[in-house]
This record gives C-alpha cells, structure tokens and sequence, in this order.
C-alpha cells in the first residue's frame, strides 16, 4: 500500500500545530491514502485527525518515551508500507524518526520545509546551515521526512472527519528508558507567551553587560525581555525568556530581534509574532526572511540612538 | 565509567556561505570550520560527569580538524582522543557507521554527542547511532545525572516544557546544551597536548553506509526576502511610532 | 666615659639582636633564591652605577608628590649620613679618647652635617606621621572591595608605619639631645652644631650626674635603639631601606613592552608566590606602602577591587606569614591571598603603577602571571572565554568572520594594494578594531585616504592578517598570542615591504616588542610618527591650518610604552591647533581603560565611573572641546564616553588623522 504516514505528535493532551501541518501537507501531495498514527488516548481523538483516512492507534502511554513511540511507529509503518513518514522535526521527532529510519533500513530527510513528489521519489527541500541554505534533496520512497514546523499551515490540515481507527496493539519494547515526569516551564517572573511588547536578543550581543543596553530599551517601549537559546546556555538569561523550539512561542504584536541570526529552531518560537522588527549587523541573516522591518546595522548604535530618542 | 563524545567539524555559520560550482554542496574553500558547537556541550556535560577513575575519550573522523578537536577535548579534561581513520561518507548515516565501528572496539557507558549540527541532513547522528548499536537514545537533553548503572536525564520540549527520563546504561544522548557553559580551552594547553599526547588511530572498514538520498540543489534563500529594510533612525523611529509603541 | 659593664651590654645586645634578626632575613634571602628564572644579573657594575645614581639623586622618588618626596630626600639624606654618625658614637663607646665636639676642619663639617640632618630627619619623619595620621590622605585608602591580608586589615599598616616613624624619631632625636647633653657637660656649645646648641641651656639647671645620666641614656637610645630594631626589619617595611637600592640594582633592563616569556610552559605564570620570579619576590620588601601605584591605576581610581599597593603589601605579609615552609620550597597560594581574582582581571596592564614605583616594583607582572596560569586553568570570566574562542578560531576579537576584515575598503574612491600580492614600501598592518569597528572604520579609511594623497606605496594583507595578539597576552593566553604571532609572522613572510605601519599602539607594541623573540624582526612605525615624517619631507602638503584649542590623549602603549609622546604632539601642531594638556599627560597619562583585554571584560560591578569618562572631565576641566586621539580603541572608549557622559555638545573626539584629513592638499583637488 502506497501513501502517506503522518506521526502524530501531542503534548499536554492536544495534537500540536506540526500534526496538522504535516497532515494539511500529506493529502495536498496526491501521492496515495493518508494515514496518521496517534499515540496512547490520543487515538480516542481520531476525530480530530479527519485529513487522514485512517487513524492506527498505538497503544502506548500517553507520556512520550523515545523507546516506545519509535518502537510503535515502526510497527505503524510495517503495518501501512507508506511510500513516505512525515514525522515532525521537534524533540519528540528526533528520537522517533532516527531509529525508525535506522531499523527499517530506509532513507531520511531532516529539517524540511517542502517535498514534492517525483516519479516514484520525493523532492525535498531542508533548512540547513542555521537557516542560511536551502537544500534540496532527492530520495526514493520508502522514506522519512522529518517536517519543521511553521512551513505549511496548520490550518489546512485541521479537518474534522471520521477516519477508519485501527488499533496496532501493545508495542514491546525492552524498557530501557522509562519516564518520570514532566516538568511544567518556570514562568519566572514573566510569562513572555502573554507579552503584547518583545526585546528579543540573540549572540550577537557582546556580553553580559550589553544586555543591560537592551533592558533599557525595552523599558521604554514598556516590553519584556526574551532571548535566543545561546544566552540561555551561556547563563545570561534566565530559560523562561528564551524563544524556539525548546523554549516559549510566542506571538505578540511587536518582536525586535536585536542580534539575532534567525535559526529555524529560533523563527519557530517566534514567527506568528504580528510584527517582527529585526537589527543585525549582517546582512544576509536568515532573520530578515521573516521580519517585517530589518535593519543591518550595528545594534549598539541603534539601541543607543533609539534610547536617546526615546527620553 | 567510561565516556564516549562524539566530535563534529562543521562550517562556522558566522562565515557567508557560499554555493560551490556543482550547485550542490557548500563552497568550502576558504570556509573556516569549528567544533559543532552542540558537541562542545556534549564534552562538556561529560567532563562535568566524569569524577575520579573515570574516561573520557573522545572521538572524531581523522581530517581537517580532528587533531585541533581531539587535543582541545583533552586540554579541557578528555583522557584520550582517537581519530577514526577510513570512513567512507561524511553524512549521518556514514558517521553512524564509522562511529559504531569504533565504540564497539571497546566498552562504553554513556556516548554523548551534540543534539544536532547545521549539516546533519540525513537525520541526527545520537539517535541514528544508538539505533545501529542497539542502545537507548534520548535526544534534546539538557541535563544528566548519573545514578548506578542508570541516568537520569532532562529532555526538553517546545514551549519550556521537560520531560525527565530514566535511561539503563549504555546509552546515548544527544545533548542539548550541558548544565554548564562549555569551558573555555587554554590555546597554551592546547599547544601543549599537541606536543606530548599521541593521539590514538582506529581504522574504520568501509561498508558502504548512505544517506540513501542525494542532493540536487543548493542554494541560499533570498536574502530580505520579508523585510522592509530600514536604513537609518527616523525611519525606525516612524514604523514604531506607526505601531503606537512609543 | 663609657663602662666596662656598659660596652659589655652592647656587645650583648648586638650578639643577641644579630642572633634573633638572622633568620629573618636568611629566610628572605632563601625565598628570594627559591623564585623563577629572570635575566637580571647581567652587566652588574652598571646595574649597580645605575641604581647608585638614581638613589643618590632620588630620580626615582622626585616622579610624583613633590613636597613628600623632598621629606623623603631629607630622611634619606639624614639617614644616610647617620650611618657615619652611627660609627662615630660606636667610636665614642670604645675608641679610648674619640670625640667630635669641639673639633673644627674635618670634624667640624661632620658635625655640622649630623646637626643639619638630625633636624631635617625630625622633621621630615614628623611631617610625614602627620601627613598618614592628622592629614589622612585619600591616596593611603583601599577601596572596601579590595582585598587585604588580614593583619592589614586589622591596621598593621598604620602600626608599623607608627613604630619605624617613632623609632627613626627616637633614634636621631636621641643623638641630637645627647649632643647638646655633652656640649652642656663640658659647658661649651660648638659653632658646628647650631642647631643642637639652641638645646643647651634646656640644661643649664641639670646637675652633673643628670647631665652624665642624660648623655648614657640617649646614647643608648640612639645606638642601642638601633642594633635593638634590627630584629625588627625582616618583620616591618623598614627593610625598605636595605632591600629598595638592592630592588633598584636588579631592575628590569629589558623593553617594558615586551612581557617575560613563560618560565615553565607546562605550568605558565604563578599560582604560588614561589612561581613567581625572584626579582618579583624581592618587591615587596622594597615596597614603604607609599601607594603611589594605586593613586595613578585607573582600576583602583574607578572603584574596582584591585589595588596594584596592596598586591605588594599583603605578598610582604603572606610570605612573612608563611616565610619558614615557603624557604623549605613548600609554596603558598596567591589568589584569594595577595589579590582576589576579580582584581586581577580588573587590571589595564597601562603601566602607570609600575612606572611610578620609585623602588621598581612591577606589580602589574604579578597580574599578568596570576593570568598566565589561571587562563590555563580555563579560570576566565566568560566574555572574555567567548573573545579567546574567537581569537583562536577567527582571528580577530569581534567574532567576525576574518574574511570580512578588508570590508572597510569598500567604496573607498582608490585600489589598496595587496600586500600578499605586490611589494610594497609601507605594509599597513591594520589590526581588529581598525578593520572591524564602527567606530573606527572611518578613521582606518581617512588614514588610507591621506596615505593614498601623500602618495605613500602602501598596501595591506586582505586576507589572514589576524589580531597581533597584544592583548591577547596580556590577558595571560601565552599559547594564543604565540599562535597568532606565528601565523601572523608566517603571512608577513610572504609579503615584500620595508616597513610595518600600523594605527593601533597596541599592535605597534607588540610587533616592535614581542614578535622579535618570535622570528618577526620588522621595522616598524606608527601612523603617528609617519604623519609627521610626511609632513616634514613635503609630501603632505596642507592647504590651510585649523583654527583653536584641543588636547591630547597619550594612549599607554604609545607614550608610556614605547616613548611616543611628540610625533602626534607636533602632527596636531602643524595643523594648526594649540594644543592643551590635561594635568596628567606623557608618562602619567591616564588609561582610557581599555588596556589589557578590558575592552573584551564587562565592567566590574562595583566600578564607579569609567576611566575613560574621567578622562574626558579632566579635559573639559582645561577648557577644550576637542580630544584627539592616535589609537583605535580610544576612539571606541571616547566616543562612548562623550555619549555615556552625556558631554556630546561639550567636546568631540577625533583621530589626529581627521585633522590632517581636514587640512591636506589633495593631489587632485589642489588646484
């Protein structure tokens, strides 16, 4: 059987956005049936998975654990033979999409913004080298795809419908990695998720102490500060202000990104901002793609001036 | 306990890059390279989880590089360094297979590796490898611990959230980003490893592992493609002024 | 006159004093010998004329504080000469007849000599007491945040300083009563001795045995004193008085802008105070805590925990404190002891501390060796963690893509050579800042536009020149700088040309100092003195001189550094500006703050205002409002300073270059 198998991810009791993106994008590819494999209750919801023709349910525990939902995604695939996996290219993907694609002995495509089918293959295009190019790559079916969110629409994949459910069992798995818990993210002092203003920085500024030029600009705009994840590691910045894929999304009506490159994983926390302003000192950054205003120049000299403007 | 990190050499993003004649891979001639900086933090998470007895051994394909990483890595603690020699591809699934090779020579309770780098397009190499040597994976880790034979291990989702898991040992993680910030290597310790440490060899034996896919374009995305470009104050100052922020 | 009993005494004392203030100084002597390697016993004899002619003349002293330093020549004279008079009681004690008083010619002058001095002594030794105790002098204040042995803490400071002040008192004011004591027991004052004959009829009621009494007593406390306070010189500052001349002998011969190579690469620069140098050892017993150093370094005067005096005091107390295991070779830790790692990396490496030092000390080594080892413990603050990874992997200190490094060449309406390519008279080694900066780039293409007017055959490396790594070493990543230095040296062999320029005075520094050891042997000038050598051959010719007032700023690796205070002086001159200066210019410029990898450090906390916006107020306090600069990062510093300073419309930083650019006749323009 040809087709498309979506691997469904949830979190917190909800399909995420990719889930829908991935489906709005497997039936717009006309490449056979559409089929998603949902994940322990979620398959309950089958209902919301309505771009699929069928629903396999796994029967796994609600709680992602890497060994089991690559064990039952694999067991997903043997059982529909799809000519392509969409798996999401998230946390949770990485660790299904890997050994499912090593086990099974087929090829996979990572960090991609869009296939096309050609005869018998798929034309996939990734975002590599920090989002600065864009790779195109040709691979035979079968084959997993690992989709990074925000390049389709999720929109076009949320369809409510009554796909077929077919429950795939228990999956055996040795049990090596066992989950613990969940650990809800430290709001800290600010929930950048509910800010209306973002002074976003990124690597680009020096040092700790230049941070400080930031906060004063955010000050006066009456915005909270928020950060890319290398801050972050450095320890500059607290992880509750960080936005991307392993930090917050967020969506306010104005982000300025000081410093900031633009890495897939950053754009992803932070593109359905209303506006996007972004200062960076190069040029060709990949920020400048989703802005809506870019300026490359140095973001001292802007920050500086703009404060001085500002009082 | 003995600990495995993988070392990367990949292009340093803060360089223009460039498409090479074919139209199909990086123009790498006069592209600086550095130490995937995700790896960085792998060595790192395992120097802070190595104590007393414990190895740290780190591994690279031999190349332009692999001896600037591997005396680095034993600069900043490593015990040893062993560049791998004869591997066939330089992708995911090749380094897989060349890595495998090497760590099965000996016995390892924890490979370490970066989560990901900027060139990994054929899949992730913690958990590809962890799938041909028939180990437990967890990827996007931002903390370890070691209890026993087990580590526990923080993995992180979107929107903050973290996911702790229990992992049996030997396994392999991605690493995310280490509990602390990489440490800084002296160049005056470097040059010193360089001169006194012998770095070990271990040759690969080819086996022909591929992505199983090709490229066939390369190519920068349009530059400013969205954004209005702004050149000077005012007009900034009037596009916030226009969003009634000021 | 002197007893059996009593020369017996004092031979006693004498034994018993020696016995007791041998080990002290044995110890010192054998912790001395226990430091590093350094090359300063070469040409001996005229290491000792040297330091015989600055200690005669007190060069050293007469740098700074005028008034204190004339009190000091007093008690050094005073002093010096009681060494003789010393002699001359011991001979009253047990020479059978010796007596001076009453004698003319020769003795008569000595007599006059020791009156004279014994009141200069008093009263420069008085006037000091004073000055630490009643006038309470800022410059003798420790910022809060410095770190003190704890015996400096607890004010031994001021009980020793106490102690050797009344002592010296004691010790001459003794001999000078005692002389007017004997005048009053033979009933005749002495022509000779003025001074002492005002004190003689203070006696004129005493009896006889009084009298007799009085002479013993303050023979006794003007010699006995002194054989009874030598135990106490290992122990106290006094033996600053021994140990300076000896310090001023092994002083460093070398060019100050080359720093030592690493004693022991497998352990560079000091953890322990025995990884220290021996002549680093020997510091702090010179040291009299004048803290002349840390009055001039513009950490400790920008609130920052570094004191480069109290690095020497608390060494002095640390190795007094652990002196019996550090002669046995078992070391003691320095960081957290004699500096706290923050002060460390708080310094500027500008030199002023070491260049003021009237004893030739050289506590900024100290700092550059406490880097030295803790940078290859990977014990750096992270920022500047980010700069060296930057350094190691792009070769500059911004984190930009070196290939970038001739960007700022775009757009200029003339070719640059490439040095690489085409020989060249002049390669122009450009250095980060001046490439990279925004600050600075305009100035680096004003300087390639004058040079390009003046018709100078120059060209630059535009591709692989990499930070000559000036400061790269001075924040202690011995390793690195050899790294760039070697790549560096490795291009520029490649390259045809006959002289080196550069803007930066670091990179000037370090070229001209360093890279010789290295294999890189250039002749090497800076823009500065290059500019004037145009002026003066004609070939830049200006078509009309700028009108008023400005000043200069001497960056520390120009002036201080390496002597270049005029060429840049002369270059504003002829451009017709009067040129002001600040009250602290040449030698005791003051550092912008930039120095020693400053620029790539976060301010400390606790600093008060920065070094550089201090400089700008002392040029606002002449009166000028223009500040010229001859040094990139001043640009960078300056700039900001007038902005954070928030004297924008008070006074403009500017490059001497602009000046000339303002004035120049272009060849093509000119008519």
């Amino acid at each position: 059987m040809a087709g498309v198998l979506v691997v469904c991810e949830h979190l917190s009791g909800g399909f995420a956005d990719i889930t829908f993106e991935m489906l709005g994008l497997a039936s717009s590819l006309q490449v056979g049936e559409v089929s998603a494999v949902a994940f322990g209750s979620m398959a309950d919801r089958s209902g919301e998975l309505g771009a699929a023709s069928t629903v396999i349910s796994a029967g796994c525990s609600d709680d992602f654990n890497p060994e089991e939902y690559a064990a039952a995604a694999k067991s997903a695939v043997e059982t529909t033979s799809p000519d392509l996996v969409l798996v999401a290219s998230t946390s949770m993907g990485y660790d299904i999409a890997n050994p499912l694609a090593a086990t099974l002995g087929i090829p996979l495509i990572a960090y991609c913004t869009g296939i096309e089918p050609e005869e018998g293959a798929f034309v996939c295009t990734s975002s590599l080298y920090g989002g600065k190019m864009g790779v195109t790559s040709t691979v035979p079916g079968p084959a997993v795809v690992m989709m990074l969110s925000g390049a389709h629409n999720a929109d076009d994949g949320r369809i409510e419908g009554s796909p077929g459910v077919s429950d795939l069992g228990a999956v055996d798995t040795p049990g090596r990695v066992r989950f613990k818990q969940l650990i809800e993210p430290d709001q800290g002092d600010v929930d950048i998720t509910q800010s209306g203003v973002l002074v976003a920085i990124g690597r680009g500024i020096g040092g700790k102490d230049d941070i400080e030029v930031a906060e004063e600009l955010a000050d006066l705009l009456d915005a909270d500060m928020a950060c890319s994840r290398p801050l972050v590691d450095a320890g500059w910045m607290p992880k509750s202000r960080q936005v991307g894929k392993s930090g917050m999304r967020v969506k306010p009506s104005l982000y300025i990104a000081l410093g900031i490159s633009g890495a897939p994983e950053h754009i992803e926390g932070m593109k359905d901002s209303a506006t996007i302003i972004a200062i960076n000192s190069d040029e060709n950054a990949p920020i400048f793609d989703v802005a809506d205003y870019g300026m490359a120049e140095d973001l001292f000299d802007v920050c500086e001036e703009l404060i001085e403007e500002l009082e | 306990m003995r600990f495995a990190v993988l070392l990367k050499w990949v292009p340093d993003l803060v360089e223009d890059l460039e498409v090479d004649d074919e139209g199909t891979g990086v123009d790498t001639e006069d592209l600086k390279f550095k130490l995937n900086e995700f790896d960085d933090h792998a060595l790192e998470q395992a120097l802070l989880l190595a104590g007393e007895g414990d190895e740290v051994v780190a591994l690279t394909l031999e190349g332009d590089g692999a001896e600037k990483m591997l005396c680095t890595a034993i600069a900043k603690g490593a015990s040893r360094g062993i560049r791998l020699t004869g591997g066939s591809s330089l992708d995911t699934a090749g380094l897989a297979d060349s890595f495998s090779q090497a760590l099965g020579a000996d016995t390892y309770d924890l490979i370490l590796t970066g989560v990901q780098s900027v060139d990994d397009r054929d899949g992730q190499l913690g958990p590809v490898l962890a799938a041909r040597m028939g180990l437990p994976c967890v990827s996007v880790v931002s903390e370890v611990g070691l209890e026993g034979s087990t580590a526990m291990v923080a993995k992180e989702y979107s929107g903050g959230m973290v996911a702790e898991f229990e992992v049996d040992l030997p396994a392999v993680l991605g690493i995310q980003a280490a509990s602390e910030a990489p440490r800084y290597a002296p160049v005056s310790r470097v040059r010193q490893v360089q001169q006194t440490v012998d770095l070990e060899e271990f040759a690969v034996s080819g086996t022909g592992a591929s992505s199983g896919s090709s490229i066939t374009g390369m190519a920068q995305p349009e530059s400013g493609g969205g954004a209005k470009m702004l050149t000077g104050l005012d007009e900034l100052v009037e596009v916030l002024n226009g969003l009634g922020v000021t | 006159m002197f007893s059996e009993q009593e020369r017996l005494a004092f031979v006693a004392l004498a034994v018993v004093c020696g016995a007791l203030a041998w080990p002290g100084f044995s110890r010192i002597f054998r912790i001395v010998l226990r430091g590093g390697a350094a090359k300063r016993t070469d040409r001996l004899v005229s290491r000792i004329l040297t330091a015989a002619f600055d200690v005669l003349l007190q060069r050293t002293v007469f740098r700074t504080r005028p008034i204190v330093s004339i009190l000091h020549a007093f008690i050094f004279f005073g002093f010096s000469f009681y060494l003789l008079v010393n002699l001359s009681d011991l001979a009253e004690a047990f020479v059978g007849d010796w007596v001076t008083i009453g004698r003319g010619g020769l003795f008569g002058a000595f007599n006059l000599l020791a009156d004279l001095f014994s009141v200069l002594v008093i009263f420069g030794m008085a006037s000091m007491l004073i000055r630490r105790f009643a006038l309470k002098p800022k410059a003798f204040e420790f910022n809060d945040n410095v770190l003190l042995h704890p015996k400096v803490s607890a004010g031994a400071i001021r009980r020793d300083s106490l102690v050797v002040g009344l002592f010296i008192i004691l010790h001459v004011g003794s001999r000078w009563v005692g002389t007017a004591l004997r005048m009053a027991q033979s009933g005749q004052t002495d022509p000779w001795l003025p001074t002492a004959s005002l004190l003689v009829p203070l006696f004129a009621d005493w009896g006889p045995d009084a009298i007799e009494s009085g002479v013993h007593l303050t023979w006794w406390l003007a010699i006995g004193l002194i054989v009874a306070f030598i135990p106490y010189f290992p122990r106290s500052k006094h033996i600053h008085l021994m140990v300076a001349p000896i310090n001023l002998v092994f002083a460093r011969s070398s060019h100050i802008g080359a720093l030592d190579a690493v004693n022991d690469t497998a352990s560079p620069g000091a953890r322990g105070v025995l990884d220290l140098s021996w002549p680093q050892l020997i510091d702090p017993y010179a040291c009299i805590m004048c803290t002349r150093c840390h009055e001039v370094c513009p950490a400790h005067d920008s609130g920052t925990p570094l004191s480069p005096s109290a690095l020497e005091i608390n060494k002095r107390y640390l190795i007094n404190e652990g002196s019996g295991p550090l002669a046995a070779g078992q070391d003691v830790g320095l960081l957290g002891s004699a500096i706290s790692s923050e002060a460390v990396w708080a310094c500027t490496t500008c030199h002023a501390c070491v260049s003021v030092c009237p004893v030739g000390n050289e506590p900024m080594r100290d700092i550059v060796d406490l880097r030295r080892s803790m940078v290859f413990d990977s014990e750096v603050p992270d920022e500047l963690a980010e700069t060296l990874r930057s350094l190691d992997e792009q070769g500059n200190s911004l984190g930009e893509s070196n290939r970038r490094r001739s960007r700022w060449t775009k757009g200029l309406g003339m070719e640059i050579k490439d040095a690489r390519k085409e020989a060249v008279d002049l390669l122009w080694f450009v250095g980060d800042y001046a490439s990279f900066n925004q600050s600075c780039t305009g100035t680096t293409r004003k300087v390639a536009e004058v040079l390009g007017a003046a018709g100078v055959d120059f060209g630059i490396i535009k591709r692989g020149e990499r930070s000559a790594g000036n400061d790269v070493r001075r924040v202690g990543e011995e390793g690195l700088f050899e790294s760039l230095a070697e790549q560096n040296i490795a291009l520029l062999e490649e390259c045809e040309f006959n002289r080196i320029i550069t803007t930066d005075p670091h990179t000037y520094n370090t070229l001209k100092n360093e890279y010789p050891k290295l294999g890189g042997d250039y002749d090497v000038v800076h823009y500065s003195t290059l500019l004037l050598e145009l002026l003066d051959s004609g070939a830049i010719v200006l078509s009309g001189r700028l009108e008023g007032s400005a000043t200069f700023h001497d960056p520390c690796y120009l002036g201080r550094y390496n002597g270049i205070f005029d060429a840049p002086r002369r270059v504003i001159e002829r451009c017709g500006l009067e040129l002001i200066e600040m009250p602290r210019n040449r030698e005791s410029s003051f550092c912008c703050g930039a120095g020693g990898g400053q620029i790539w450090l976060n301010d400390h906390d606790d600093m008060t205002q920065r070094p550089s916006e201090m400089r700008i107020e002392e040029a606002l306090s002449v009166g000028v409002s223009r500040f010229l600069v001859a040094c990139p990062k001043d640009m960078t510093m300056y700039s900001d300073a007038v902005k954070t300073g928030g004297h924008e419309d008070d006074i403009a930083v500017e490059d001497i270059i602009d000046l000339v650019a303002a004035v120049i006749e272009t060849r093509e323009g000119g008519e």
